[in-house]
């Protein structure tokens, strides 16, 4: 894997926490001696709302914004939602697609189908990944709130990152209340890659 | 925390700051005393930051101002008394606060300590703002130096770098960002905090800081052909108009020009094309370095300008290359050209490394082993979304009580009746169900608007503005149409915050709800209004928290909406209603179920109220329990009561 030139696309809907997300992993790359470049969207993303960041990092300062066609992986808060940025995929298919399966629907509009998701999604990427991440976070920790944990934890396996460096930086990024279920999601996220690892 | 974050650490130390937090940071290290702002996407968090930490720091004043205006002149003062200060805005905000500019940006503090950065925050691709606008133009109205950063490490250095200028030549100097520089995070080397050299025996001498004809005039010769000049020969000299990749020679016989953000794109755009080019980086972009502009273009046949926004480096560029006679061909977007099909780059929306890679392409016919072209015409059929009102949110509540009584007015009066928006989250009543707008300009309009239609026909006129816009810049069009005797109807839609922009006070917020609420005098809008003898109505919800809310409201606004077609009387509604993020921090909300033997699924409450909290599945109606912020309205309007409280 280049970690010379890395970018990581994050789509979702407003008050997802996408912000904190990036915070959180950029944190920890930095300090691994990368050099990090966010974007975030703030102002009127107001709940509900669509928002995509982009985290870039490597071995020189990157743009805050990448070239389509270069992402190495997209990763998407809600199901839909990556049909947004599915032009940042690589064309040779490598980009890694790491799709929540949380759906939200909106009144008097067809969400997109399964089938056509999955058409379009095979046509851009051989590496699909589908994760249960609202049903794992409620399971697991009993709270929704640790759900970006628990991508964190997914996440980790494709980044030049250990355990222990994200966890370092959740502590710094999370108040004592919320620490301890956002580390047990992270903790789950980590355990899921080792399964889907196996079965693959 | 933030106090951690930015004032600790010293120098060498690596933090993972924010563009913003950046020139915070770069700020206490030149010895800021004073920061001024008002709110406003993307350079809030530049106030909110020094807010929270300035009496730790031990800063000599920190507000947010009522509005850009009263920032400029507030800092403007104390700059003259001999402080150095910093004021923060956004784009629009120069447009407020450009009047008094003009004078300041003459004055000569006679202070040693003086010194004056001012942050613009452009907003290209208007992500959050109500125009997308290039304030580098200003930059000649006023004749100030100006800097732009292109990543959050030169948010840093130039922000100090502005500081140095400014005090050295007497003159303010504009800071310039975009949103993807004050809002882009990445590493940043920190040097050491510098203490305030302030001292209290000043010197406020009229003859260079009073703007009056008898002294101004050699003053502004004073500042042209003095100070301006050594500004020039600053920009000439410094390294933030920096040549890269000096020596490379390409077979295109090609050069870049570019600044700020357009910067970061180009370099990965030229490695994308695996082309190499000289890079003239314009970092000092008041004055531009004519001659150092002069020697990068002689070596080239061809020269592209990248720059956000406007042709404001290209335009010069361009003269610049006729004055000195030189035939270098230039492009860029054009400033003579209004044919879209021509234009290598737009002057609309935000640049990206995309649109630079496939404009190179067509300069040198490079064809990349990733096609672009193609990447650029697939199509997906994605979900559309709308930004949308939180849960909760009381402007849904007003406008769905506004609809309500607008229905029955048009019934009983048979009047057309027009809706005047300002700028605030209850923008988004423009937006279906609702469409409550008919024209909205900027910042206060809203007032002055309805009064331009009220006096030119017979229709029945509404102005919709909230309570911090309304201080920011609607009194004085309130005034004027009491003044005028303008039958028009001006609902304040009072949520207690600067909700937009992060539920930040005003003048008129609740003192106990925040931080520096104790040191501050609430303004009681009521009593304000009754003092200009303007009809006044005020209904709250929170307060009185009864299941009525909502048809007493829809009531009033009818009633007085009666008098004002029928007496021309000019009625205000102030309606107190708290935005749901700042009450849901104070108090746990009370949430509601959906009891669905009682419901027959009308679809009131999420396709006319439209409650994003609240779902449908297999017919079932239903209330997300992670969205729903307990504001009850739903409750009040269900037809068929079938929507309760959580049962405890």
């Amino acid at each position: 894997m280049n970690f010379d030139s890395y970018t990581i696309v994050v789509t979702g809907l407003g008050g997802q926490g996408l912000i904190r997300f990036l915070q959180i992993l950029g944190n920890a790359l930095m300090i691994k001696g990368y050099k990090v470049m966010t974007s975030e969207t703030h102002g009127l993303s107001q709940r509900g709302g669509k928002v995509s960041c982009f985290l870039r990092f490597g071995n020189k300062l990157p743009a805050p914004i990448p070239m389509i066609g270069s992402a190495d992986i997209i990763l998407s808060l809600e199901e839909s939602s990556i049909l947004d940025v599915l032009y940042y995929a690589k064309p040779d298919k490598s980009t890694n697609l790491i799709i929540s399966t949380y759906e939200k629907q909106q009144i008097d509009t067809k969400y997109p189908s399964l089938e056509y998701l999955l058409s379009v999604l095979y046509e851009n990427s051989e590496n699909i990944y589908f994760i249960p991440v609202s049903e794992i976070a409620v399971k697991h920790t009993g709270n929704l709130k640790a759900m970006n944990s628990v991508i964190l934890g997914y996440i980790l396996k494709f980044l030049p990152l250990d355990s222990n460096d994200l966890e370092e930086s959740l502590i710094q990024h999370f108040s004592e209340k919320n620490l301890e279920l956002n580390l047990k999601g992270f903790k789950e996220g980590q355990k899921l890659q080792s399964i889907l690892s196996e079965n693959e | 925390m933030s106090y951690d974050k930015i004032f600790k650490g010293k120098r060498g130390d690596e933090k993972f700051y924010l563009g913003n937090e950046a020139i915070v940071r770069g700020a206490l290290e030149s010895g800021i005393d004073v920061y001024t702002y008002y709110p406003g996407t993307p350079s809030s968090e530049v106030g909110e930051t020094f807010m929270e930490i300035f009496k730790e720091v031990g800063m000599k004043w920190v507000e947010r101002s009522i509005n850009e205006k009263v920032a400029i002149e507030v800092a403007g003062a104390a700059y003259a008394r001999g402080a150095t200060v910093m004021v923060g805005m956004k784009n629009v905000g120069l447009n407020v606060a450009s009047d008094p500019l003009f004078a300041l940006a003459t004055t000569r503090p006679k202070n040693k300590n003086s010194a004056m950065v001012i942050l613009v925050a452009d907003d290209p691709q208007q992500h959050s703002s109500a125009v997308e606008m290039d304030s580098r133009y200003f930059l000649k109205i006023f004749k100030i130096p100006a800097l732009e950063p292109s990543n959050p490490q030169e948010c840093l250095e130039f922000t100090k770098e502005a500081f140095k200028i400014s005090r050295e030549l007497k003159l303010p100097v504009i800071l310039r960002t975009v949103t993807m520089i004050s809002h882009a995070r990445s590493n940043v080397i920190v040097g050491e905090i510098k203490p305030s050299g302030i001292r209290d025996d000043f010197n406020l001498s009229k003859e260079v800081n009073v703007a009056l004809r008898l002294y101004f005039l050699e003053l502004k010769e004073e500042h042209i052909y003095n100070r301006l000049n050594q500004a020039l020969e600053i920009s000439e000299n410094s390294p933030l108009n920096k040549i890269e990749n000096e020596n490379i020679k390409n077979k295109f016989d090609l050069g870049i020009i570019t600044s700020g953000v357009s910067y970061s794109y180009v370099g990965d755009t030229l490695d994308f094309l695996e082309l190499e080019a000289p890079i003239l980086k314009i970092g000092f972009i008041n004055p531009l370095p004519e001659r150092k502009i002069v020697v990068f273009l002689k070596q080239f046949k061809q020269i592209f300008v990248i720059e956000e926004n406007d042709t404001y480096l290209e335009t010069q560029i361009l003269a610049i290359a006729h004055k000195n006679s030189l035939n270098v061909k230039i492009h860029g977007k054009d400033p003579f050209s209004y044919s879209k099909e021509n234009k290598l780059l737009s002057i609309v929306g935000e640049l990206n490394p995309t649109k630079i890679a496939l404009a190179l392409m067509k300069i040198t016919d490079i064809k990349p082993k990733i096609d672009l072209n193609q990447i650029s015409k697939k199509k997906y059929d994605t979900l559309a979304r709308n930004p949308i009102m939180c849960p909760g949110c009381p402007h849904r509540t007003t406008g769905y009580a506004l609809q309500k009584a607008i229905k029955k007015i048009k019934l009983i009066s048979g009047k057309n009746i027009y809706f005047y928006q300002d700028i605030g989250c209850y923008t988004l009543l423009a937006f279906p169900p609702f469409s409550f707008a008919n024209v909205k300009y900027c910042m206060g309009s809203s007032i002055a608007l309805a009064q331009g239609v009220a006096q030119t026909s017979e229709s029945f006129n509404i102005a919709i503005i909230g309570d911090g816009t309304f201080f920011h810049s609607g009194i004085p069009a309130l005034l004027n149409g009491i003044y005028n005797k303008t039958p028009i109807l001006v609902l304040i839609l009072d949520n207690g915050w600067i909700g937009m922009t992060g539920q930040q006070p005003h003048p008129g917020s609740d003192t106990r709800y925040y931080k520096e609420g104790s040191s501050k005098k609430a303004i009681n809008l009521e009593e304000f209004l009754n003092g200009t003898g303007a009809n006044v109505n005020v209904i709250k919800h929170y307060e009185n928290n009864d299941n009525e809310y909502f048809l007493k409201l829809s009531k009033l606004i009818y009633e007085k909406s009666l008098d004002v077609i029928n007496n021309k009387n000019l009625h205000v509604i102030i309606i107190k209603d708290e935005c749901i993020q700042k009450t849901i921090k104070r108090q746990a909300p009370v949430l509601r179920y959906i009891d669905n033997e009682l419901c027959n699924n009308c679809g009131i409450c999420y396709r006319k109220f439209l409650c994003p909290a609240i779902d449908i599945s297999e017919e079932l109606v239903y209330i997300d329990q992670n969205l729903c912020l307990g504001c009850g309205i739903c409750e009040m309007i269900c037809p068929n009561k079938a929507i309760h409280r959580e049962e405890l």
